[in-house]
């Protein structure tokens, strides 16, 4: 996908200094897999194979009952969302109301990717000593002034043409006035009355998640992104001091307005998801929401269908909602108190309103009369922002591949299910994709290093493979079967590099399992004794140090396993001539056992079903 | 209440939680000046803690209006908000006068923030003039203007946000000179408004004024620090624009602008202006009327818009960073820092800061400072109309015989005649009295700064030089304004008017 790191990009266009990198080299190469060295047996004792495979017998029943997807943490947050979803789908629709209609606009707030401030040459940092990033300006020292940091349109530039936004030739910064310990000039520095983009859009689609009211997709206004300061982080010392870290002081932000033209609060949840991908996409903001870089504001109302007048109903403002979850669950909540209120015939006055996650009404924070009146006036120490339209080309033309067409790519030519393909580009903030991609094409290289037909294999055959071991296989490491030894959280560059289970290997594995060298079980055992560390000799040497290759027994051997399973089965068997149904359970039952007599690196589990169906389906009376 | 008693618990508080270290705390307010003058100039100097000086062949004192960020002493702005404020950072152009030979020699006392024509609106009570027991000195660069009258200091530091150097010039009969807009760095200034806020320089003649801006390479210097300093390529643009000297004076035209010749003016002051236009014409200086239409509104414009900017500034005071504070805790009850704010600022910056909140409100902005903006942007037209050379910040415009005054003579078929030079009084009376100020409203004060402000709004440099008066023992002021950027024509021909009528 050619993700060009912002930092790179902004030292190109604005120092004219070269990427180290370099971004014409930046298209994809297809990763060489390291050469697994030659065989040899190793002398360093290792966990044995037959051991591990009594020792995993009791969590084999734990695949067989298919547990929930056990993603990684980062996908928490989407994993409620969809269970929620698809909870929800089966009780009554939460997403519209009888008789009403819901509006909703959104206003989201993203730290952007940069080195400084946006008005003084401080670091911007992540947790670092409290207040060790402060310049003069950041605490307002009388007889400082505001140095605008280019360097931070690079990045809020990308983000705007990633939202379509027309780039304004000439933007102007304001002062919106308030007073508050963590804002140390009494006003806040950000682009009130002339924005440096508008009038953009963003399509959101089925697969994304929207509600099934909106169809297939749903197109979105953005009605401007502006650049603004962030404010200082305060921390609560006791009841009576607040601490203050300037270090997040001026900070850059933009903020992202879309125009109130959301009707269902999951699609205006998915909105915001989908813009915090697209964000991370184009490398424009430093995280997601999950580690607070990600806040939104919402505007609600709602008015009765029948409403003929076309006004939009008086709307309030929840702010600072802080997860993708709290969204949805905060635009529902306040719908409805909005409609008991107007149902019982009272008003809805304009006002900020807060929401706690977890809970279930949204708050009261301060009504319109508490409102503050934020004076804006233009900033007379900075200049206008003049972005010339060459530099707007040249962003335009090296942005990354959007996730949409990503997608489409992954789904329609790779053959990943859209599930899948939305969750690979999610996570580790694209890395996991740049993981898929590698392993992919090294798989890709063997096999057509070896293509005996010459026809070339389906890419699908085999790209879905990998899809499904680098997200769920992945994924299974960390949690459940691993036990205590699986604590080690799998880590990726942003080049797609895993420390834990290298892409040389797992795609090493990975053609042996296609080509079926090896048996998905003795797959699955290697991989995790390639992430627990003990491969010393890689992949392709365990395999021939332990002899896991996979001899398939032979129809007659196949037989006889069968045979000697029967034995002692008759009570079993009876079922099969007896009941109505074709009992499935009891075929699965059957073939577990004769997977457990075998050697496992021997049997292919649907040869087997098709010989121990063989053996029983003219016991039952209607064959399945 | 005297200044003393007024200063004392202010540092204390200011001492107990000011984190900085160096040798401000340490040693401050060994040395006094302020104590031994019977004019209250100086607020500090200290000399142990001055920088010391850099080792240079025309070394001279500066004092320094203590609006002005200095690290030998503290930046105290006359307010007590920051009393004993020690600021972490020097301003530029500190630093490039000391390395062209200033050492400093104290900061001088203002009004607080700049806001004031009389520099009595300061924490550590008024200055007092020189020339006659009991006159204003005038403000807001009050004492810079009287450090240089006593010869306390060769050259002084002073802001001009509407007429704060020039208007303390003429009050105390030196010379003070405001740049234009954007050619002194304004980092280290403590800014009132910043739009207009410009650093400019007292003396007692002009010649050392237009040494150091000219002979020195100040003018040419950009400061990447300050982001409304004109860049060096600007910088270039506007000087080629720019006659690099005077020439023979007979080519040149002085204009009089009509509108200043109010009724409010002191007789001796119009004759002494009638004066300086007699001696120029005798030098073959052509003097010729000129319509400046715009001015009536200017005054309302600049006294919307500098407080509107003044509430915005001084937003930061919460004594939270730096400052005093109250004793309690902040946010008690419904408001944050009323307490801190209520303590610290004086009467006319609560004055301004609340003016400026109402006209920057959502109700009021399109009526005041809109309509205030759009004022600017004429009065600036109406001295590009005037003079003879554009403007070097705009395309060249042609303007419609229709947009002037019907009283406008016209020159020719081009248009009426056009000038190099404005020369207008710079305060319509003399000083009045300390006591007088006292009962003045804030009106009448404000009315000292109707011939400042115009160059002010519109960026333009000016300069006030004084005159002889007859039958008065006091100088008044007169001014000269010129285009854009064309400072040094400027000071030369007030080196020449200087040497024509000074008293």
């Amino acid at each position: 996908m050619g993700r060009v790191p912002v930092g790179e990009l902004s030292r190109y266009l604005l120092g004219g200094r070269l990427f180290t990198n370099g971004c014409l080299t930046s298209f994809r190469r297809a990763p060489r897999s390291r050469l697994v060295g030659p065989a040899s047996p190793t002398l360093r004792p290792f966990r044995s194979f037959h051991a591990a495979k009594e020792h995993t017998e009791p969590t084999q029943q734990q695949v067989q009952t298919p547990p929930a997807v056990p993603l990684r943490k980062k996908l928490k947050d989407e994993a409620k969302l969809a269970r929620k979803q698809g909870k929800k789908k089966s009780k009554a629709d939460s997403q519209t109301v009888e008789g009403w209609e819901l509006t909703v606009g959104i206003e989201i707030h993203a730290q952007l990717n940069t080195p400084r401030k946006l008005f003084s040459s401080a670091t911007t940092s992540f947790n670092d000593d409290p207040n060790s990033h402060v310049a003069l300006f950041d605490v307002a020292m009388p007889g400082s002034q505001p140095i605008f940091q280019t360097g931070t349109l690079i990045p809020a530039l990308r983000a705007a043409l990633s939202l379509n936004c027309d780039i304004q030739p000439i933007s102007r910064f304001d002062r919106k006035h308030y007073f508050w310990w963590d804002q140390p000039s009494g006003y806040q520095i950000t682009q009130y009355y002339q924005p440096f983009a508008k009038n953009g859009h963003i399509t959101l689609l089925a697969r994304d998640g929207i509600a099934p009211e909106d169809g297939e997709s749903v197109t979105i206004g953005i009605k401007q992104v502006q650049m603004e300061q962030d404010t200082a982080k305060t921390l609560a010392h006791n009841d009576n001091t607040q601490w203050l870290d300037f270090n997040r002081v001026g900070a850059p932000l933009i903020e992202i307005i879309t125009e109130p033209e959301l009707h269902h609060p999951r699609t205006a949840a998915v909105l915001v998801r989908k813009i915090q991908l697209l964000l991370s996409t184009v490398d424009a903001c430093v995280s997601g929401m999950e580690t607070g870089g990600l806040r939104a504001d919402v505007n609600v109302s709602v008015r009765r269908t029948d409403d003929s007048s076309q006004t939009l109903g008086t709307r309030t403002e929840i702010k600072n909602l802080s997860t993708i979850k709290a969204v949805e669950d905060a635009i529902i909540a306040e719908r409805d108190r909005q409609i008991r209120e107007l149902d019982a015939g009272r008003r809805i006055s304009s006002e900020t309103r807060g929401w706690s996650i977890g809970s279930t009404e949204t708050r009261r924070l301060r009504g319109k009369e508490g409102e503050v009146d934020y004076r804006y006036m233009p900033d007379p120490d900075i200049a206008p922002l003049i972005i010339g339209s060459d530099l707007v080309a040249h962003l335009k033309k090296s942005l990354p591949v959007t996730p949409d067409t990503e997608l489409d790519k992954l789904i329609s030519y790779f053959g990943l299910t859209p599930q899948d393909a939305v969750s690979l580009i999610n996570i580790d903030n694209g890395a996991r994709a740049e993981f898929f991609y590698k392993v992919l094409y090294s798989v890709q290289d063997m096999i057509a290093a070896d293509d005996l037909d010459g026809e070339g294999a389906d890419v699908k055959s085999y790209a879905a493979l990998v899809g499904n071991w680098t997200l769920h296989e992945l994924g299974r490491l960390t949690t459940s079967k691993a036990g205590p030894l699986g604590t080690v959280d799998l880590t990726f560059t942003p080049d797609g590099d895993c420390a834990q289970v290298p892409d040389a290997e797992l795609s090493q594995l990975l053609y042996h399992l296609y080509r079926k060298h090896i048996t998905g079980k003795v797959a699955k055992e290697l991989l995790m004794a390639l992430y627990l560390g003990e491969l010393e000799d890689g992949v392709r040497s365990a395999i021939d140090t332990h002899d896991l290759w996979f001899k398939e027994y032979s129809l007659e051997e196949y037989e006889a396993l069968a045979d000697e399973v029967l034995e002692g089965e008759d009570k079993v068997l009876q079922e099969f001539a007896t009941s109505a149904k074709f009992p499935q359970g009891k075929l699965m039952f059957l073939l577990g056992k004769m997977m457990r007599a075998g050697q496992t690196e021997r049997i292919d589990p649907a040869n087997a079903e098709k010989v121990m169906r063989t053996r029983i389906e003219n016991l039952h009376p209607s064959p399945a | 209440m005297s200044p003393a008693v007024l200063r004392r618990p202010a540092l204390s508080i200011g001492a107990r939680r000011l984190p900085w270290r160096g040798p401000v705390l340490t040693a401050p307010f060994k040395h006094q000046w302020r104590c031994q003058s019977s004019y209250n100039h100086f607020v500090d100097a200290a000399q142990p803690i001055s920088p010391p000086p850099v080792h240079h062949e025309k070394p001279f004192t500066l004092a320094v209006k203590d609006n002005i960020a200095t690290t030998g002493f503290p930046t105290q702005c006359a307010s007590r908000i920051l009393s004993a404020h020690p600021s972490p950072f020097e301003a530029t152009v500190i630093k490039q006068l000391r390395a062209r030979g200033a050492s400093v020699v104290g900061k001088t006392n203002m009004d607080e923030f700049g806001m004031g024509s009389h520099s009595v609106n300061s924490a550590h009570g008024p200055v007092r003039n020189p020339l006659s027991d009991d006159l204003s000195a005038g403000g807001s660069s009050g004492g810079s203007a009287v450090a240089v009258r006593l010869g306390d200091a060769d050259v002084a530091l002073g802001t001009d946000t509407g007429g704060s150097i020039r208007l303390p010039a003429a009050y105390t009969g030196t010379v003070g000179y405001k740049p234009s807009y954007g050619m002194l760095s304004r980092f280290g200034v403590v800014p009132y408004a910043n739009s207009l806020d410009t650093v400019g320089l007292l003396a007692k003649k002009v010649q050392p004024i237009r040494s150091l801006m000219f002979d020195t390479g100040l003018s040419k210097e950009n400061d990447l620090n300050d982001p409304t300093s004109l860049s060096l390529s600007t910088r270039k643009r506007c000087e080629q624009a720019m006659p690099a000297s005077l020439h023979d004076v007979s080519s040149i035209t002085v204009g009089i602008p009509q509108e200043y010749n109010i009724a409010e003016l002191d007789p001796i002051i119009r004759e002494s202006w009638e004066v300086a236009i007699s001696r120029l014409e005798e030098q073959g200086v052509r003097v010729v009327p000129v319509s400046l239409p715009s001015t009536k509104e200017a005054l309302c414009a600049y006294y919307v818009l500098a407080p509107a900017e003044a509430s915005s500034n001084l937003a930061k005071y919460d004594g939270v960073r730096y400052g005093v504070r109250n004793e309690g805790p902040d946010a008690v009850g419904e408001t944050l820092y009323t307490e801190t704010r209520g303590i610290g600022f004086g009467e006319e910056v609560k004055r301004r800061i609340l003016l400026g909140t109402y006209s920057l409100s959502s109700e009021a902005i399109d009526n005041y400072f809109i309509q205030a903006q759009k004022v600017r942007r004429l009065v600036q037209r109406d001295f590009d109309r005037v003079f003879k050379l554009e403007n070097p910040l705009y395309e060249p415009v042609q303007f419609d015989l229709s947009d002037m005054a019907e009283t406008t003579d016209l020159e020719d078929k081009q248009g009426p005649v056009q000038v190099d030079f404005i020369l207008c009084p710079t305060a319509p009376t003399f000083p009045p009295k300390l006591s007088e100020v006292k009962n003045q409203s804030s009106v009448d004060t404000y009315m000292n700064d109707v011939f400042t402000v115009p160059a002010s709004l519109a960026g333009l440099p000016a300069v006030s030089v004084p005159s002889k008066t007859s039958g008065m023992d006091l100088p008044s002021g007169l001014q000269l304004i010129g285009q854009y950027w064309d400072d040094k024509r400027l000071l030369a021909m007030a080196e020449k008017l200087e040497a024509l009528v000074a008293p």
